[in-house]
């Protein structure tokens, strides 16, 4: 008789549990699977600020000193 | 990669490239959740740049204690002068958020390419924020934090001061809503 545990699926620990860049909170509501398609359309756009606005504003700070 | 903390110290002590180094590392987080908020993009550039130099402010008189959190901390400094303004607005009782028509939305490297994807892109990113500005404030807010300044639950539920619970259950709700008017309008939002 073989000792237990020698053909199943290995134990990993939880270090073992990449959670880099997942929200666990999200992840346990079951937000993501439930609204993948919509998560997609709203990253289709990108927005960032004008690169006048922060040199505008860097400009700003440097003459407050 | 230098820690946030590190950087306002050094700007402290009269680094003041490390502030820049900051604002060159957060500006989109910030920008983007005033940019939605406010559909008036000029008002959004002033309240972007008020809210950078109001971290200043509370840096140099000492009311920055670290915890990690940097960024959490500037977008409740955000949070709380789109407030500000709001309040404002309402007490005037002239102006009406929905009377201006700006466009929020850099496109990526729209450029490149031609014209008729252009357009559909265009139209694209004209529904999702007519989408965003049709949902009630505090659902809009859950799904600008999270998809456009990429805030934790935890995060977000600390910058708008409700508990986590509430506001994944506003995200849910801001989903539905979503999905539910695309239905009734037949907006399909798809490239290519």
């Amino acid at each position: 008789m073989k000792p237990m545990g020698l053909n199943s699926t290995p134990f990993i620990t939880y270090q073992d549990i990449i959670v880099d860049g997942i929200d666990l909170y999200e992840d346990a509501f079951g937000i993501c699977p439930e609204f993948s398609n919509l998560f997609d359309m709203l990253r289709q756009v990108n927005i960032v600020p004008d690169k006048r606005l922060t040199c505008q504003l860097i400009e700003k700070i440097r003459k407050q000193g | 990669m230098i820690s946030d903390y590190e950087l306002i110290m050094r700007f402290v002590k009269g680094e003041q490239s490390c502030f820049e180094h900051l604002i060159h590392r957060h500006k989109n987080k910030v920008f983007a959740y005033i940019s939605l908020y406010i559909r008036d993009q000029a008002l959004a550039e002033d309240l972007f740049q008020d809210t950078f130099l109001k971290v200043i402010q509370s840096v140099k008189t000492g009311k920055y204690y670290d915890n990690g959190k940097f960024i959490s901390w500037v977008m409740r400094i955000a949070h709380n002068l789109i407030i500000d303004h709001f309040r404002r607005v309402k007490q005037m009782n002239t102006i009406s958020n929905d009377d201006y028509e700006s466009d929020l939305f850099n496109s990526k490297k729209l450029s490149e390419d031609n014209v008729e994807d252009n357009l559909v892109k265009n139209q694209i990113h004209k529904d999702i924020r007519m989408l965003i500005s049709k949902l009630p404030d505090d659902q809009r807010e859950v799904v600008i934090l999270r998809h456009y300044s990429d805030m934790s639950f935890k995060e977000i539920a600390n910058i708008t001061g409700v508990s986590i619970n509430t506001a994944l259950g506003r995200m849910r709700y801001a989903l539905i809503n979503i999905r539910k008017m695309m239905d009734e309008k037949k907006i399909s939002l798809t490239v290519n």
